[in-house]
């Protein structure tokens, strides 16, 4: 029982070159595998390889083959591949076609030619087996990012592919319910003997859970392993993953509070009958960093989504004394936000029109100089949505920073990167920030990095904001 | 209304309204109007959700009236009024032109008001054979819907951070979500097949969409609906 990669060469375009050389692997079904390695490096695109997914939906395979279970994956057809492999995705948002959960779970089973007689009892054993029953009648757009992954969960449950491959998996998931899935994977990993397959950066909840962590480097996996049961932080570090305990020390300068710049008073947002937000009372200084942490549904994204303009609510938010709803065109920009994907907050057609975008006066010369400090000076022609995840998210600060920003709103700004980056884009944040004399406020499911970088943590919960922590300030 | 067979509802309303386009009687129409409302109500609509939701139709229906009223025959129109829509009498003819406005929209907010929306596309998939990827396609579309609109603001909460409040429908804000729509309509593709949704292969139906008797009999109802249209009046 295996995945079996021999000699596989693949790459996304007919002319580009190879993202994937001569890989040759294979991982045992009788083991959890996680594969880590830094951003970029190839990890999900192997994935998507292994599920058959690619280069059916895109690419090139260029040499090699990949057998799972002794069978070319590429060769079946959907309804037979996913009883031979299954994929859970990295975005929970997009991966449902249906609106309910209820009707989700049908559409799965329909798919499998499952006989109607069958389909409810089915049904009511996957929702339980994950402890979401009562989710099932609950509409896909109403649930929070963990519980969409775990209805996902569900899916493959009622699907039970003989191999499962996860493309982080908890990426944007709060702990609970990442402890939750990580628990449930191992019971069908030990239970139904189905052979899992991960790609992670984060490993807190693989440990103890996953039996194998290779790491991927160079387009090859390293021959060494390392047991999941009894981790090694030193090299866990040393090759950029983001391990439980481990601090990413940054190096910042200290923090100079100022003027309260932004303040929250009995801020409630609805959804129907439910208050996600039930009057939130805060005040955010200029010159501070704030983390906001707490469980996945728990409101951190309609917080900032509040500020942004993009739900409507109740209550007061101040900026520099004037509500946010009634501020006046020249004062717009005041308050900038940083989107969990770069892309969301791009504007102008090249990377250039980006920053001037920005800029108010003397454009053509202040876009240089920002651009040649943030090495981009060389892409200043090509569009935005052609740079790396890496570039875009820098592109995306500098171009907030060349504006009047005063207050930095951003929400997990980190999602779904390595090590090195999430270092590198809380870095830049926080040091934008401290130059500008900003307030910074982020959301983030890792506590570590809340602690770490937040001179004042916030605790999201029941609809209100607690301050947990005041380290540095 | 709501448990009536989306498809036969479909083809039956259709067929009233293409009865009614024939027709030149304010009374035909009005009434047909008062029967949407009715039916719409009975189905669990609030009045208030109602009125918000035919605002801009008693609005169009009020400018179709006095345009009718304006240009009726008589006044120097070039036009024959002997069968057609424009009689002598100015406050008749823009009635026509108004409770034409109502039957037609009425027509269409009680189909929208009283349907499933899942439910109708397998209505479609069971009734009309509509192909299967085409009908999960456009159940897809429709989840995605949500997003698209919570995109729209995001982008413009983008542009309102640099400091720009661009005009609402401007290329600018459009060409961030077409980027997004396409790599979206990927990401689903890909996620539905992973599901083992091929489009072309042989699925089990759960709850097949049937027609009942009493679809059988809304179909009467409707059938006797024109045969007054078009013998009364």
């Amino acid at each position: 029982m295996s995945i079996q990669f021999e000699g596989v060469s693949f790459s996304y375009f007919e002319d580009g070159k190879d993202t994937i050389h001569d890989f040759s692997t294979a991982f045992d079904a009788g083991r959890i595998s996680v594969l880590t390695g830094v951003s970029g490096c190839g990890k999900s695109t192997l994935l998507y390889l292994a599920a058959g997914l690619y280069p059916r939906n895109g690419g090139v395979l260029r040499a090699g083959k990949n057998l799972v279970e002794g069978q070319d994956v590429g060769a079946l057809s959907p309804a037979e591949r996913c009883r031979l492999v299954s994929m859970m995705f990295q975005n929970p948002e997009l991966q449902f076609c249906m609106d309910t959960v209820r009707n989700e779970l049908i559409f799965c089973l329909e798919n499998l030619c499952t006989p109607p007689e069958q389909v409810e009892q089915e049904m009511d054993q996957a929702l339980d087996f994950c402890g979401i029953s009562h989710l099932k009648h609950r509409t896909l757009v109403s649930l929070s990012g963990g519980e969409k992954q775990k209805v996902m969960l569900a899916c493959l449950v009622l699907i039970r592919p003989k191999w499962l491959l996860l493309d982080e998996p908890f990426a944007n998931i709060d702990n609970a319910s990442a402890a939750a899935i990580a628990a449930r994977l191992r019971q069908l990993h030990e239970e139904q003997g189905m052979g899992i397959l991960a790609v992670d950066h984060r490993l807190n909840h693989w440990i103890g859970t996953a039996d194998t962590l290779y790491f991927f480097r160079d387009g090859a996996i390293a021959p060494e392993t390392m047991d999941l049961h009894h981790p090694d932080p030193a090299r866990l570090e040393q090759a950029g993953v983001i391990a439980p305990g481990v601090s990413y020390a940054p190096n910042l300068a200290p923090a100079e509070p100022g003027d309260v710049v932004l303040e929250l008073k009995k801020l409630t947002v609805r959804y129907g009958d439910r208050a996600v937000l039930d009057g939130v009372d805060a005040a955010f200084r200029r010159g501070l960093i704030y983390a906001v942490v707490g469980e996945s549904g728990c409101g951190k994204s309609t917080l900032f989504n509040a500020l942004a303009g993009v739900c409507r609510y109740s209550g007061s938010a101040l900026l520099d004394g004037v509500e946010l709803r009634k501020q006046k065109k020249k004062h717009l920009g005041r308050i900038g936000f940083v989107t969990q994907s770069p892309q969301d907050q791009f504007i102008g057609g090249t990377v250039r029109q980006e920053i001037t975008a920005s800029l108010r006066e003397n454009a053509d010369a202040g876009s240089e100089e920002i651009l040649r400090g943030i090495h981009l000076w060389r892409y200043r022609d090509v569009s935005p949505y052609l740079l790396s995840q890496g570039q875009q998210r820098r592109l995306g600060v500098a171009a907030l920073m060349a504006y009047d920003c005063r207050v930095l709103v951003c929400d997990e700004p980190t999602y779904a990167q390595d090590r090195a980056n999430t270092m590198a884009v809380m870095d830049e944040l926080c040091r934008a920030a401290r130059s500008r004399h900003a307030a910074l406020i982020f959301s983030t499911h890792d506590r570590q990095l809340a602690e770490d970088y937040g001179d004042v943590v916030l605790h999201l919960e029941g609809g209100k904001l607690h301050e947990a922590d005041q380290s540095r300030s | 209304m709501k448990r009536i067979n989306p498809a036969v509802k479909f083809v039956c309303l259709l067929v009233l309204t293409f009865v009614l386009a024939f027709r030149h009687q304010p009374i035909i129409n009005f009434a047909f109007f008062a029967l949407c409302v009715v039916g719409i109500l009975s189905s669990g609509t609030g009045v208030k959700k109602l009125l918000i939701l035919l605002s801009p139709i008693l609005l169009a229906a009020v400018g179709m009236f006095f345009t009718g009223y304006r240009f009726s025959a008589g006044g120097g129109m070039p036009v024959n009024t002997g069968t057609m829509i424009l009689t002598s009498s100015h406050v008749w003819n823009g009635l026509i032109h108004a409770s034409r406005v109502l039957a037609f929209a009425g027509g269409g907010y009680l189909y929208c008001l009283t349907t499933d929306r899942v439910l109708m596309i397998r209505s479609f998939q069971r009734q009309f054979h509509l192909p299967q990827i085409f009908a999960y396609g456009l159940l897809a579309a429709w989840g995605v819907f949500p997003h698209m609109m919570q995109e729209y603001r995001r982008t413009r909460a983008a542009f309102r951070a640099r400091g720009k409040n661009p005009f609402p429908v401007s290329p600018a804000f459009l060409k961030p979500l077409l980027v997004k729509s396409v790599r979206w309509s990927e990401a689903l593709a890909v996620a539905m097949e992973s599901k083992g949704f091929d489009g072309h292969e042989k699925r089990s139906e759960f709850e097949p969409v049937r027609v009942h008797w009493f679809d059988w009999l809304f179909c009467a109802v409707c059938a006797a609906l024109c045969v007054v249209m078009l013998i009364a009046f």
